[in-house]
């Protein structure tokens, strides 16, 4: 269980993590998610003291100075080629082992493991990204640590790779061990997360489970296609609650020519059904023109349709995806501090502390556990 | 400690770059010996010969001071380079503990060098003496003096390199200071406007250090005029100042982030 407290940072007048506190608990993978720069790493280095700052992360209780050997309690790889060049890997690893007291065999048995037995004398400045980050997840499990802290291990992997590592990493936290993944990637997060960490420029957004994620940053929508699109536009304003917009997007990413002309033709053609669905057939419903219409269910805007004698090309629900409330969430992160943050999650937290963001530092932070001492 | 000291060990010998130093530090070493014993082969041994053999040069050797100090800066400038500082901390956070193992396993490097290179001298002196030579007046102080001059060398590129973060900058301060900055001084303080200077020559660090080898007094042998302190206030000198900048490497080692 670790447990983080008002942790704060601020490299000169900018905040780089603003009153973090939340907690990581054992036996389950927590993600923990922000874009480039929202202070994944920073946070991660207060936590193992490697850098000065505000704030108080504990090991199960413990202060991670105060651990004797900590590696073998905590595995943690921030940097990805936090290594000599010119040390062998098996090396790298032996020298960590000899300053935790850990035997060498150890280190022959975790390069078995992450697959890097065959490269264990060779020289580690060839190694490519991926190389680098077993090597990485190797120095972590050295010690065979309760708990693993693992900045961006991803990075680098090739597909089969990730998918190994995200075994892994289940399979460890099946094993009641306590571990935290930082990514930007929502996608990786998606399938290996149990809980996520969610934060932006430094201050949280989000802290509970991925599908509560999904609930409070997402607004499904509904997206329709209709050749009489400004008409139905129209229509669709006048509805309480519902807010339209055109998509654009088609003629944007436009199918090249044939499509360029079908638009054309369907334009001139909104009166003409005949034409536009010549055109349409030409050209797939990619042509019509569409819309997106939030704050309406899909039955309804396909009721309003027919009520009003308005063809549809297409109707259909958009579910939010993981990436799009990602998106949502760290965009405008000032933004939705201020709205949904401070009401604690829906649904999201019975199983995990409260979100604890802004309100800083002596707020308790949820159920503390025992054992601090 | 232990742990750290450990850790220490498996670094410093893991290191290819280790073993080149203190070959190529030795090798030359004895290189000059052997050019100064053959040199002098006729003339009767005295303990200032004697002592330049044995060192490679008295207080021109350099060579194993500096590539000690080399081996200094890699204890804590590659850690800084190559990011393991990173995964270190991880394994031992306590910083005093960490530089403190690295100053214990660079001085017992600095020993175990000079010790080695002392026999390998002696071995190619003998050669042409045929006798072994007596251990009095200089050499009894020579010797030791050796062992605390580069003891001080290789803390020196430690803290200096532990200071700048980083292997350039720690290499090219303590190549550029003695060669260049304290020569300039010397040299400055011979302007007869300028010869204020030649009471603070004494105190210049490295020119100080190399009083440690010194075999007989000053000869200014055209150059400025002026009196060292003794062989041991100098070493002092050079102690005082490698005593400050590891000092101040060390306060901010344990303030700033890692």
């Amino acid at each position: 269980m670790i447990t983080a407290q008002g942790l704060y940072k601020r490299y000169g007048a900018k905040v780089a993590v603003d009153h973090l506190s939340f907690e990581v608990r054992p036996g389950m993978v927590t993600g923990f998610l922000g874009p480039n720069g929202a202070g994944k790493s920073t946070t991660m280095r207060l936590m193992l003291d490697l850098d000065n700052g505000g704030g108080e992360t504990l090991f199960d209780g413990r202060r991670f100075g105060t651990i004797r050997h900590p590696m073998r309690e905590i595995g943690a790889v921030l940097e990805s080629k936090a290594f000599h060049p010119t040390r062998t890997a098996r090396n790298h690893l032996r020298m960590l082992a000899a300053g935790s007291g850990i035997p060498f065999s150890r280190a022959d048995e975790v390069l078995e493991f992450v697959g890097l037995t065959d490269v264990r004398n060779k020289k580690p400045k060839g190694f490519s990204l991926g190389m680098a980050q077993r090597l990485g997840l190797a120095q972590a499990l050295l010690g065979d640590p309760q708990t693993l802290i693992l900045d961006e291990p991803a990075n680098g992997l090739d597909p089969s790779g990730i998918h190994w590592l995200r075994t892994v990493l289940k399979s460890l936290a099946d094993q009641g061990r306590t571990i935290f993944v930082s990514s930007h990637l929502l996608s990786e997060m998606a399938l290996m997360a149990d809980q996520l960490v969610v934060i932006g420029r430094g201050t949280m957004i989000y802290n509970g489970d991925v599908d509560g994620f999904v609930r409070n940053f997402t607004q499904a929508s509904v997206v329709v296609r209709s050749p009489q699109a400004a008409q139905l536009a129209e229509l669709l304003r006048r509805v309480d609650g519902a807010t339209v917009e055109e998509l654009t997007e088609n003629v944007r990413h436009g199918v090249a020519a044939a499509v360029a002309a079908a638009a054309d033709g369907a334009d001139a053609a909104v009166a003409d059904a005949a034409v536009a669905e010549d055109a349409v057939r030409a050209a797939g419903s990619a042509l019509s023109p569409g819309l997106r219409v939030s704050g309406m269910e899909t039955a309804a805007v396909g009721e309003l349709a027919f009520q009003n004698g308005i063809l549809l090309h297409e109707l259909a629900t958009q579910t939010a995806s993981l990436e799009a409330a990602f998106m949502t969430a760290t965009g405008e992160s000032v933004e939705y501090r201020a709205h949904d943050l401070d009401e604690a999650p829906p649904g999201g937290p019975q199983d995990g502390p409260p979100a604890a963001p802004p309100v800083p530092p002596s707020q308790p932070g949820g159920p503390t556990p025992g054992g601090a001492a | 400690m232990s742990s750290a000291l450990r850790f220490e060990w498996v670094r410093l010998r893991t290191l290819r770059s280790t073993y080149w130093l203190v070959g190529i530090g030795l090798l030359i070493t004895a290189g000059v010996a052997f050019i100064i014993a053959y040199a002098t082969r006729n003339e009767p041994l005295d303990a200032d010969i004697a002592a330049q053999v044995l060192t490679g040069g008295a207080d021109f050797a350099t060579f194993i001071p500096v590539f000690t100090a080399i081996i200094g800066i890699f204890s804590t400038g590659h850690e800084y380079r190559h990011g393991t500082i990173q995964p270190t901390l991880t394994a031992i956070p306590q910083r005093s503990r960490l530089l403190i193992a690295k100053i214990i396993m660079v001085s017992l490097c600095a020993v175990v060098v000079v010790a080695l290179s002392l026999v390998i001298n002696l071995a190619i002196g003998m050669i042409f003496w045929g006798e072994v030579p007596s251990f009095g007046e200089p050499l009894n102080e020579v010797i030791p003096g050796y062992f605390v001059l580069v003891v001080l060398y290789g803390i020196c590129g430690l803290a200096l390199a532990q200071l700048f973060r980083g292997v350039p900058s720690a290499i090219v301060v303590l190549l550029v200071t003695p060669l260049l900055v304290e020569g300039l001084i010397s040299g400055l303080s011979l302007v007869p406007a300028l010869d204020w200077l030649q009471p603070a020559l004494k105190f210049l660090p490295f020119s100080a250090g190399a009083r440690l080898l010194a075999t007989g007094p000053y000869d200014p042998q055209g150059g400025p005029d002026f009196d060292f302190l003794s062989r041991w206030a100098s070493g002092g000198v050079f102690a005082a100042f490698v005593a400050i900048i590891l000092a101040v490497a060390w306060y901010l080692f344990k303030k700033r982030d890692a």
